[in-house]
């Protein structure tokens, strides 16, 4: 059962990737990589990590792609249509990279011994992570945290109105 | 449950659309979006992986990409805020003042 | 007295041709002209208080080691033997005088340094010619008077043809040059020695062959200097420069140079017969070359540059005859009244208000003062051979020499000279009858002509008058005074049946009698010149000009032009030129992979990414499969 809704779930998330990909208005192709992470929490879910598929929802979808929601209002991009380039000579190489780059890597992975085992049945609580976290990783979660004020600073820095000085 | 093979193969999938995400786009804002898909790929082959060895280091490390990911796209934005007072279009060809 | 004390008679020139170059400018101009003055005149009187050292077999000095390795030995030496006192005596008196006459000439320019240093050093480098007992030393004042040639023709260079005329008569003799410096280093390899009198010595163990082409090879090193065929293009455009020049250099001295070369290297040079034929015909048709010329001239100095070339021809036959003695007597007689003729011309262009042209000039006789006109004709009764005058006698023993040769074939080249002498005759009274006769026909304004121009002209022309006294032959009951003084150095002793001299004598003055003749019935009564095209021919000399312009300049020109804009511009720079265009248009192409945007670069990452990953998986499957 589980198995057959991991492969659902697969295909949902890569449709719901590709529609994202394929849009043309900027909010659509947000709303449609929503739906995507939220096909890839519940995969989460399915592999043991509730914890992770929680916060896929909360902080991915939450936080950035409404994030993203924002910029995309504040600059009036939709539903403004971006001019469409030459057709499919510009991405006609792509397709055939992208699938090229697929096949490469899928028959990779297929080389390697333990692509044919199955994943067994796994479940992670909250406490365990958080053991884990706070635990063996405790110094990568101070550096994050680092991070997070660097990227803070920076983002204020970068978005700040620009003085009549410092217009170039 | 699934072979670990196939999840990958899923994880290798979004991947490739993200990239194709990446390359096909113009838009400054769609190719962040394409990042932001592989580094979901990514994250589901941590997750996998933590399943398959019945281990949580995938899934914290999952849990710090998330928070990377998180600070990264506020400054992207912000960047592309800034791109969009200075040059008012969004369009990453129109950027290249380091040309030739 | 010490003998190095004969340095000083070169020296003494040189040292004031150097101040002279330093300090001339920053010192009074009297100044200047008195040192340049002194210079020769003080080498004149240590000739003359010198002169004893010459008798007998001379006196040889050395003043310093100039180059010393290996079997070189090439030393400062000078040899003050019979043959080199007369001529330095001869170089030093002219050039003094005229010196005195370039004071007066040049008075009105401001460049007396430059020009009376380099007369001065003129004066050394010739010197140099005339004493060097080393075939070096000689080679050095052969140059040096080149040089200074070459500076005091083209001395008025802001005028191009000056300059150009002045390069012309460096390169010219140059070519004659290279010949001489060829038979100097073949004479090293021969004789092991450069020294002239061991040269001289050693003349008969040399092999007939290696004679008779050093001889060849000492004759067109001769005629470079000399003006004679075929390097004689240089002269007649020599007379561009100041007249007193002209008068130096091309009368007197440089030009004598070369008969002087052949007859200090006689006992080498007279060792072959084919040698001393060639000379004489070198000499001959030079000198029946030069008097066709000379009929047809319009300038008064390019007449007697001609007549120049021609007398010097007759001193080249001699030379080729046998008897030094005769070439040394009118290369004496010569330097006398050609030197007298250049400067009274220079009186009489002056007077002319610097016209050139015979043709506009006339009745200069009443126009200056009274003796210019009995100057110059002493002068030209000299040239044309007028009997009892110096050159009369001259001329008369070099005919004589021509004609009494052993060999028969010398007829014919005492035909040329008598023919000649006829021609020189014609020309020399065709250009008194123009200048002196008649009335004036100019139109110039006349300089008033200084003293110093006007007294040197009188020793000169006494002593071409009595020039005759130097060597008087015996059959007039003179004493020979120059062949006994030359003694074994004299060459070929001409001996006659007084019967033959008296008939030489005979036609001599019936020959002058017949070119006076001629010209007073032509040129007395003013005629205005013919042009046609024997005259035009004539007048450029015989279009030597054209022909060498089209055997060596024009392909020379041709072959550099094909070195430069064909190998140097095309092949060298093109290839050069052609490499920096490919490297800038790859360059180009590549510069267009950094186009600067974001997504030309992510593409190249994707591309390269999947390269990667076939080389993987190309890798497995070779590893695992085969």
């Amino acid at each position: 059962m589980t198995t057959v809704l991991f492969y659902i779930l697969g295909f949902i998330m890569l449709a719901a990737t590709l529609l994202c990909i394929t849009r043309r208005n900027p909010v659509h192709a947000v709303i449609y990589l929503v739906a995507g992470f939220f096909a890839l929490a519940m995969m989460f879910y399915l592999l043991g990590a509730p914890l992770v598929a929680a916060w896929q929802i909360i902080v991915y979808a939450g936080a950035i792609m409404v994030l993203f929601l924002f910029i995309i209002m504040m600059l009036g991009l939709a539903p403004q249509e971006t001019q469409e380039g030459p057709g499919w000579q510009r991405w006609g190489p792509l397709v055939l990279l992208s699938a090229s780059l697929m096949v490469c890597t899928v028959l990779l992975i297929m080389q390697d011994p333990a692509a044919g085992k199955e994943i067994g049945a796994f479940y992670l609580a909250p406490q365990a992570v958080g053991e884990a976290l706070f635990g063996r990783y405790v110094l990568a979660v101070e550096m994050v945290s680092f991070q997070l004020l660097f990227a803070t600073i920076g983002a204020y820095m970068l978005g700040r109105p620009l003085s009549k000085g410092e217009e170039q | 449950m699934v072979p670990f093979g196939h999840a990958l193969s899923f994880a290798a999938a979004l991947f490739v659309l993200g990239l194709t995400c990446v390359l096909l786009r113009r838009q400054v804002i769609m190719i962040l979006i394409g990042v932001e898909i592989m580094l979901n790929a990514a994250s589901l082959v941590f997750v996998s992986a933590s399943a398959y060895w019945q281990q949580a280091d995938g899934q914290v490390f999952v849990i710090l990409l998330m928070a990377i990911t998180a600070a990264e796209v506020a400054v992207a934005l912000a960047m592309v805020v800034y791109l969009w007072r200075r040059k008012r279009t969004l369009v990453a060809d129109e950027f290249n003042g380091m040309s030739g | 007295m010490s003998e190095t004390l004969l340095f000083l008679i070169p020296l003494l020139p040189l040292c004031c041709a150097v101040s002279n170059m330093l300090f001339g400018m920053r010192l009074p101009r009297l100044f200047a002209e008195i040192m340049a003055v002194t210079g020769v005149a003080g080498a004149f009187l240590l000739t003359i208080l010198f002169w004893d050292y010459a008798e007998g077999e001379g006196t040889r000095a050395v003043l310093f080691t100039w180059l010393s390795s290996g079997a070189v030995d090439v030393s400062f030496a000078m040899n003050f033997d019979r043959l080199a006192a007369p001529m330095t005596l001869m170089v030093t008196g002219v050039a003094t005088l005229i010196h005195l006459y370039a004071v007066g000439y040049m008075h009105e320019d401001g460049d007396y340094a430059r020009f009376f240093g380099l007369l001065n050093l003129f004066v050394f480098a010739m010197l140099a010619i005339i004493l060097a007992d080393n075939l070096l030393l000689l080679f050095l004042g052969w140059e040096g008077v080149g040089l200074c040639s070459y500076g005091l023709i083209g001395f008025w260079y802001h005028t191009l043809e000056n300059a150009r005329a002045g390069t012309k008569a460096f390169l010219v003799t140059r070519v004659g040059d290279v010949f001489l410096a060829i038979a100097l280093l073949w004479l090293f390899a021969v004789t092991g020695t450069l020294s002239i009198s061991e040269i001289n010595a050693q003349a008969v163990s040399i092999s007939p062959g290696v004679v008779i082409s050093l001889s060849l090879l000492l004759l067109l090193g001769a005629c470079g200097k000399s003006a004679q065929l075929p390097l004689m293009t240089w002269l007649a455009d020599a007379m561009a420069g100041p007249t007193p020049v002209s008068a130096l250099i091309h009368a007197a001295t440089m030009v004598t140079a070369g008969v002087y070369l052949l007859c200090r290297l006689f006992p080498l040079v007279s060792l072959s017969a084919v040698g001393m034929t060639v000379i004489t015909a070198i000499g001959a048709l030079t000198a029946l070359y030069a008097a066709t010329c000379a009929m047809a001239q319009r300038e008064i100095k390019r007449v007697l540059a001609y007549s120049t070339m021609s007398q010097v021809g007759y001193m080249f036959m001699a030379v080729g005859a046998g008897t030094v003695t005769g070439a040394m007597f009118h290369l004496l007689t010569h330097a006398f009244f050609k030197a007298v003729l250049f400067m009274a011309a220079g009186c009489v262009i002056h007077l002319a208000g610097d016209e050139n042209d015979i043709y506009k000039m006339g009745g200069m006789a009443r126009r200056g003062p009274v003796e210019l006109f009995w100057v110059f004709l002493a002068g030209a009764v000299c040239l044309a051979g007028l009997p009892l005058t110096g050159g009369f006698f001259s001329k008369d023993g070099i005919l004589l020499a021509l004609f009494t040769h052993p060999d028969p074939a010398y007829r014919v080249f005492w035909l040329v000279g008598v023919l000649t002498a006829l021609l020189t005759a014609f020309y020399t009274f065709r250009l008194v009858y123009l200048v002196f006769a008649g009335e004036w026909r100019g139109t110039g304004h006349p300089h008033a002509i200084p003293l110093q121009m006007r007294w040197p002209l009188w020793p000169l022309a006494l002593l071409g008058l009595a020039g005759g006294m130097l060597n008087l032959p015996d059959f007039v009951g003179g004493d020979e005074m120059l062949h006994h003084w030359y003694g074994d150095l004299a060459g070929r002793a001409v001996t006659a049946s007084h019967s033959t001299e008296w008939m030489l004598i005979g036609l001599a003055v019936a020959i002058v009698a017949l070119g006076w003749f001629a010209a007073h019935w032509r040129y007395r009564n003013y005629r205005p010149p013919v042009e046609n095209r024997v005259s035009r021919f004539l007048l450029n000399g015989w279009q030597a000009d054209s022909l060498v312009d089209r055997l060596f300049v024009r392909p020379f020109t041709a072959m550099a032009r094909f070195c430069f804009s064909g190998c140097d511009r095309s092949l060298f720079d093109g290839t050069l030129e052609g490499l920096a265009k490919m490297a800038t248009r790859y360059g180009a192409l590549l510069v267009q992979l950094a186009t600067g945007r974001a997504t030309t670069y992510l593409s190249a990452f994707a591309w390269g990414f999947l390269v990667l990953l076939g080389w993987f998986l190309l890798k497995l499957v070779n590893g695992g499969g085969h």
